[in-house]
């Protein structure tokens, strides 16, 4: 299996004073592989979202390398590391995270647009990713006329339709009752399997640990214990 | 297509704040659209009253003579200068004038009086001249039984001398070659009123004034019409060129204490209509600068998802260029017919005022592209103008702080 994403002593430091310095993430060296279903865990406060946010460079590390495909995003900066997100990494937020002016179907068409994917091949695959996310007929409807279940969906939706190697998914699940949540990963888990889509979520949820294939257990931002199942 | 649509979105998100600031926007158009109108139109009427009444677009003289004049400094040959006058296109017609100064009496009294003689058909086609008469008809060219010719006289000088339609004229005056000029002419006609600038002047035929002061052909002025108002400069340059011997003035150096003048209040009408756009803009920065604060987190979210800064802040631009875009045009549907009736009807004035000895009843204003269309670019550059920071801050927004905030 070959790695998609990996880090090298990453750490993100907050903070100058050596005294008041918060170790959000110290020295953290894990490798993702293809087809993963891994879920980093651990307590509040642990670094979880700030190392899925430096997985997907979002944020920037103090020190060390984060990986993707070979390349260092870590040096990357400005519209270099736009593109490089837009069209390698999905994501899918705690609270959905869509745009509220837009439709289901606009929302997931936008990182298309900005990929420059033509119309009607758009088209085609915002219908698909619809049909695959369980929301065929609900296109048309903005957020605001969704549940929270279905705007996650929408979510997913936006996140896989760029084909991206990896999605990175924080607390997906936690502004979802137990059952939506459940559906909802299993949704992921089947696009996993079907697809050998890379997911890597942050989480302190039980289901989710549940249907991991790796739990990566963080603790005051160090890597306290690597399972795979 | 869909940032254009996110846009426009975007502009309702917030529909009674998007509203203020759209009817400030339009009201400062349609202020700035008035106030042009009112500056351009009342500039433009009173171009075209003193073009009209004496000064046309285009003035030629022989050497200094429109700032220092002396009887001997004529144009010699009048006649090959109209002919290459009437053979030019862009010229719809032009007059030639003497001028001289003279002592008018009457049977009774005396008055000075300034001798204008006018070629008066090639007048009557380039001046108001004959629409100035309030008693009596244009003169012409013929010696009346008696060998006298006519005159057109002032109501100044009518009421000094005493004089009216029918009566004699004595004028007295020094020849272009020292002689004492004197005649008598018969009044036909009486121009303006008492308060006009032609109170004191006595209007004669071209020949007849020649006659008078020994002037053998010569006149000292020619005075020009063009038949596109916008042009005086152009083609006073190439006047210039093609008649070096002589002086060719544009009616803005002819009449340069009015053109500075007006010049000037243009500015300051410029100054404060760029005050009132600036009051306007404050408000629109704010409105803009509050949309991209409410929004950061979505704008992380834009960015996260592979938005390029410059795209996010092109959104922003392209927001504030529809939202004064739909403004303008409310606000030239509503500015179009007020300037419209501003235009051809205009507002009457409580007494008519007289310009240059034509009764001016209405204030009016303009409708032209440029009234406009100035205001138009003027509001959309500066809405472009502001979205720039407003634009680089949600640009620079970074993803991870902007998701943390609400």
């Amino acid at each position: 299996m070959s790695g998609v994403i990996s880090t090298t002593d990453v750490c993100r430091y907050f903070g100058d004073d050596e005294e008041t310095m918060v170790k959000a993430v110290d020295r953290v060296s894990i490798e993702i592989v293809r087809g993963e279903f891994a879920t980093i865990v651990g307590p509040s406060g642990s670094g979880k979202t700030t190392l899925l946010h430096l997985l997907g460079g979002l944020d920037n590390p103090t020190s060390g390398s984060v990986e993707l495909s070979g390349t260092n995003i870590a040096a990357m900066s400005g519209a270099v590391l736009s593109d490089f997100r837009r069209d390698h990494i999905g994501f899918i937020f705690q609270s959905y995270n869509l745009i509220p002016v837009f439709s289901a179907e606009e929302n997931i068409e936008y990182i298309m647009l900005l990929q420059g994917v033509e119309a009607s091949e758009r088209k085609r695959r915002v219908t698909d990713m619809l049909q695959q996310v369980g929301l065929e007929g609900l296109g048309d409807r903005r957020p605001n006329k969704l549940s929270g279940g279905q705007q996650q969906r929408v979510a997913v939706a936006r996140a896989m339709v760029s084909h991206p190697e990896i999605i990175l998914a924080d607390e997906p699940t936690a502004n979802l009752d137990s059952k939506t949540g459940i559906a909802l990963l299993d949704l992921m888990k089947e696009l996993n399997e079907n697809h050998n889509m890379t997911f890597v979520f942050s989480t302190h949820d039980e289901k989710i640990m549940n249907r991991a294939s790796r739990l990566i257990h963080l603790h005051d931002g160090e890597v306290d214990l690597d399972e795979r199942k | 297509m869909l940032l254009l649509k996110l846009a426009y979105r975007n502009i309702f998100r917030q529909r009674r704040r998007s509203l203020l600031t759209a009817l400030s926007l339009a009201g400062g158009y349609i202020l700035c659209v008035f106030s042009f109108s009112l500056s351009e139109g009342s500039y433009s009427n009173a171009i075209s009253f003193f073009i009209l009444d004496h000064t046309g677009h285009i003035q030629i003289h022989l050497d200094d003579y429109r700032l220092r004049p002396k009887i001997h400094k004529t144009i010699d040959d009048p006649q090959g200068l109209s002919e290459l006058l009437d053979a030019n296109e862009e010229i719809e017609s032009h007059t030639l004038r003497v001028f001289a100064p003279a002592i008018a009496y009457s049977e009774k009294d005396n008055s000075p009086a300034q001798v204008i003689g006018v070629a008066l058909e090639r007048e009557r086609s380039t001046s108001t001249l004959a629409a100035k008469i309030t008693a009596g008809e244009y003169i012409d060219n013929a010696l009346d039984a008696e060998g006298y010719y006519s005159a057109m006289i002032g109501a100044g000088i009518a009421n000094s001398l005493n004089i009216g339609l029918g009566d004699e004229l004595i004028l007295i005056s020094q020849g272009a070659d020292g002689s004492i000029a004197n005649d008598i002419f018969i009044v036909k006609a009486i121009v303006g009123n008492r308060a006009s600038p032609d109170r004191t002047t006595v209007f004669l035929p071209l020949t007849a004034a020649q006659e008078f002061l020994s002037m053998y052909g010569s006149v000292h002025e020619v005075s020009i019409l063009l038949k596109d108002d916008g042009e005086a400069r152009v083609q006073a340059a190439v006047l210039q060129d093609q008649l070096p011997e002589l002086t060719v003035d544009p009616w803005q150096i002819v009449e340069s204490t009015f053109y500075q003048s007006m010049q000037a209040d243009k500015q300051g009408n410029n100054f404060f209509m760029g005050f009132i756009v600036f009051i306007v803009f404050v408000g629109v920065l704010n409105t803009v600068l509050m949309s991209v604060l409410e929004r950061t987190r979505e704008f992380g979210v834009l960015k996260a998802i592979g938005s390029r800064p410059l795209k996010i802040a092109l959104m922003i631009t392209l927001e504030t260029g529809l939202l004064a875009s739909l403004s303008l045009v409310a606000g030239i549907l509503v500015s179009l017919p007020l300037i419209a009736w501003f235009t051809f009807l205009g507002i009457e004035l409580a007494e008519p005022m007289d310009v240059g000895g034509i009764m001016m009843s209405h204030l009016t204003g303009e409708l032209s592209l440029f009234v406009f269309g100035m205001p138009l670019l003027f509001i959309i550059g500066f809405a472009l103008l502001i979205s720039i920071p407003a634009g680089l801050r949600a640009a620079r927004i970074s993803p991870t702080e902007a998701m943390r905030s609400n």
